[in-house]
């Protein structure tokens, strides 16, 4: 007889572990139910407060300028507007808007400084508006300074794209030629291509007059012509670099008051998903000691580390459905936009990995299932709560060591940044992996003892 | 703290070994010392050809899982030790629990629960078995029946080593007996030689538990601790 490879032996235990998860419904349904009821009432209780953040807006540019970008003209107001689509703005003056911050009146104070307009206008420098938070909930802040960042790029977007085409159109004229205004008049423009013809007319007039000298020497003209087309060619592509007008500068690393819906189903994610993969993790390893198998299956035919990896993908299998499944329901809910499929399937895949690593260790730990459900209970959910109201200090890198703090970056970078930033999300999921093996390895470690009398 | 010393035993194929001793003499112990589920940090131990898979154990607790059918535990264990698909089969007759197969091990007698006990320790076809108290806890006719399955298996040429309080058991199922008391190895032989050495003319009743009990009694101080 020849035993089977690690690959078979943890598939035959995960078979086992998910037939004996499914013939024990009071199990199942307190290890299922339990995140999902927690992630749910702390979604509902983000959902409750996530009611537009008002935040103050001093508005240091009263010139009443605009600035004509493709045809339409722009002004502060119009940003303002694109601001309050996603928040109540309420326009204060600077000292009011410090003593409304102050006494929580006011989540955030937005200040368009002096000469955004025409900064805007100049196109020399990006004109930089201020956020000040408070830092009364760390929550809220980091919300709604996404929020923000979001309002900013979505108003960038729109400058960039009349950027690109005020600049094509300007290309477009000087070469081909065509109708332009100004002061109020109208007038035919050239353009290059009807210029050359002009002056290839002109040299073929004087040469059949016999006055070749001078057509020869209207000969450079022809070439900057063909000169300035090839590279006005290259015009179009460089003005579609044009991207971010405007940055948001965040001065106050702190606080708004409005979590929004984005962080409550991240939070939410990361509760029920960290819950299960912990329960599931330390219930699955300290069963077998409760069934007096655990030294019969490492003296024998299954490996003290194939043991724990099975046990870590099983915790990771099951909490990432979960988590795959209340992340559908909640970007359903909440109205976010589905996508980005790869990437959260990795997501979930990684924390789901590093989290049920650490319920095994708390299972391999502990004497019998319910000291392991104690153990991953009472370790878990402060780390959890670390992870989720983020601080400084060292509670902000003791969440950082925990499997939780990535898991909850990389789930907000899927849910809210506009732009996939593929080498952070990777760096994250390259930590939680990191953590996975990790905590593997010392519950192998403590599995290998437990088997042992 | 040292739980055995002096302990120097030997099994050929076909011989069965009894561990005579009373509770916390280091019968467990050495049991799963040899099993390899305590660690041996002196001492050396030869396993028979095939290592320490050759060497089936039967821990005194039942070690199945309580939710999976009989037939699904030892489908379980027959798998993860690489046995041939008609193994189940074979291991639930020789058992006799064909009529309990698909019934979970939680609803098992003490008794039946005993018999899958050991029949997962036969899914690897081991070539000794160590079997701790096998009967303690089953009534007379399990362990009637037990014993007939157990004396089977040794025809067929397989080393036994079990433990027992029971000199009776000892003297019917072994061909030899190491008496251990406090961790120390102190008579090796047969019964009828222990009642030899230590038995007196005027006992009565049961001659082998009399001097048994005079040799406990008299290597009570021995103590390797």
């Amino acid at each position: 007889m020849r035993r089977p490879g690690a690959l078979r032996t943890g598939g035959l235990l995960l078979g086992k572990d998910l037939r004996m998860l499914i013939r024990s419904p009071g199990l199942l349904l307190a290890l299922l139910a339990y995140p999902l009821l927690v992630s749910l009432l702390v979604a509902a209780a983000l959902q409750e407060s996530d009611r537009r953040p008002t935040i103050a807006l001093v508005n240091l540019d009263t010139t009443g300028r605009t600035v004509e970008v493709a045809g339409e003209r722009r002004s502060v107001a119009d940003y303002i507007a694109r601001i309050a689509e996603e928040t109540e703005v309420r326009a204060l003056g600077p000292e009011e808007a410090a003593r409304a911050l102050d006494d929580g009146r006011v989540s955030a104070v937005l200040t368009i400084p002096e000469g955004f307009v025409s900064d805007l206008q100049s196109g020399l420098r990006s004109p930089e508006v201020g956020l000040t938070t408070a830092r009364r909930s760390p929550i809220e802040a980091q919300a709604l300074t996404r929020t923000l960042e979001s309002a900013v790029f979505a108003f960038n977007r729109d400058l960039a794209e009349g950027y690109v085409d005020q600049v094509v159109a300007l290309v477009d004229l000087v070469v081909n030629g065509g109708t332009i205004g100004a002061f109020g008049r109208s007038g035919e423009a050239l353009g290059l291509i009807r210029s050359r013809e002009l002056v290839l007319e002109l040299q073929a007039d004087l040469r059949a007059r016999g006055d070749t000298a001078t057509a020869e020497a209207l000969q450079p003209l022809v070439a900057f012509i063909d000169t300035t087309r090839a590279n006005l060619d290259l015009a179009a592509p460089a003005a579609e670099a044009i991207r971010s007008p405007i940055e948001l500068a965040v001065t106050e690393s702190g606080d708004g008051r409005e979590p929004l819906t984005a962080f409550g189903v991240a939070a939410a994610l990361l509760i029920s998903l960290g819950l299960a993969g912990l329960l599931l993790g330390a219930a699955g390893l300290a069963s077998e000691r409760d069934d007096d198998v655990l030294a019969r299956l490492v003296r024998g035919p299954v490996r003290a580390w194939a043991l724990v990896a099975e046990k870590v993908v099983f915790g990771a299998v099951i909490a990432g459905a979960l988590g795959g499944v209340l992340l559908g329901a909640l970007m359903l809910g909440a109205g976010l936009a589905p996508g980005r499929f790869g990437w959260w399937a990795a997501a979930l895949l990684a924390a789901g990995l590093a989290v049920a690593a650490l319920g095994v260790l708390a299972g391999a730990l502990a004497r019998d299932t319910r000291s392991a459900l104690l153990v991953a209970l009472m370790g878990g959910v402060p780390l959890l709560a670390l992870a989720v109201v983020p601080a400084g200090g060292l509670a902000g890198v003791a969440a950082g060591l925990t499997p939780f703090g990535p898991a909850l970056d990389l789930f907000q970078g899927l849910l809210v940044d506009p732009a996939l930033d593929t080498g952070r999300l990777g760096a994250d999921l390259l930590r939680l992996a990191a953590m996975a093996v990790v905590l593997g390895a010392l519950a192998t470690v403590a599995t290998a003892r437990a088997a042992r009398r | 703290m040292r739980a055995l010393a002096g302990v120097d035993l030997d099994l050929r194929e076909g011989e069965a070994l009894a561990l005579l001793g009373p509770n916390g003499a280091g019968k467990t112990t050495l049991l799963e010392l040899l099993a390899g589920v305590a660690p041996c940090p002196e001492g050396v131990i030869t396993p028979p050809g095939g290592g320490r898979r050759a060497i089936g154990w039967v821990p005194q607790r039942p070690a199945v899982y309580p939710r999976l059918t009989a037939r699904e535990n030892l489908a379980l264990f027959a798998r993860l030790e690489g046995a041939p698909a008609g193994r189940v089969d074979d291991l639930l007759r020789s058992a006799d629990l064909a009529g309990f197969a698909d019934r979970p091990a939680a609803a098992l007698s003490t008794g039946i629960l005993q018999r899958l006990n050991l029949a997962v320790a036969l899914a690897g076809d081991p070539a000794v078995l160590l079997l701790d108290e096998p009967t303690a806890t089953i009534s007379p006719d399990q362990r009637l029946a037990m014993w007939h399955w157990i004396e089977g298996l040794r025809e067929r040429g397989m080393g036994l080593l079990f433990s027992t309080q029971s000199v009776r058991e000892a003297a019917e199922h072994a061909d030899r007996t190491l008496v251990l008391v406090g961790g120390r190895a102190v008579f090796a032989g047969t019964v009828p030689a222990l009642v030899a050495e230590h038995g007196r003319p005027d006992d009565r009743g049961d001659l082998g538990d009399a001097a048994f009990l005079r040799l406990v009694g008299s290597a009570g101080s021995v103590n390797p601790r």
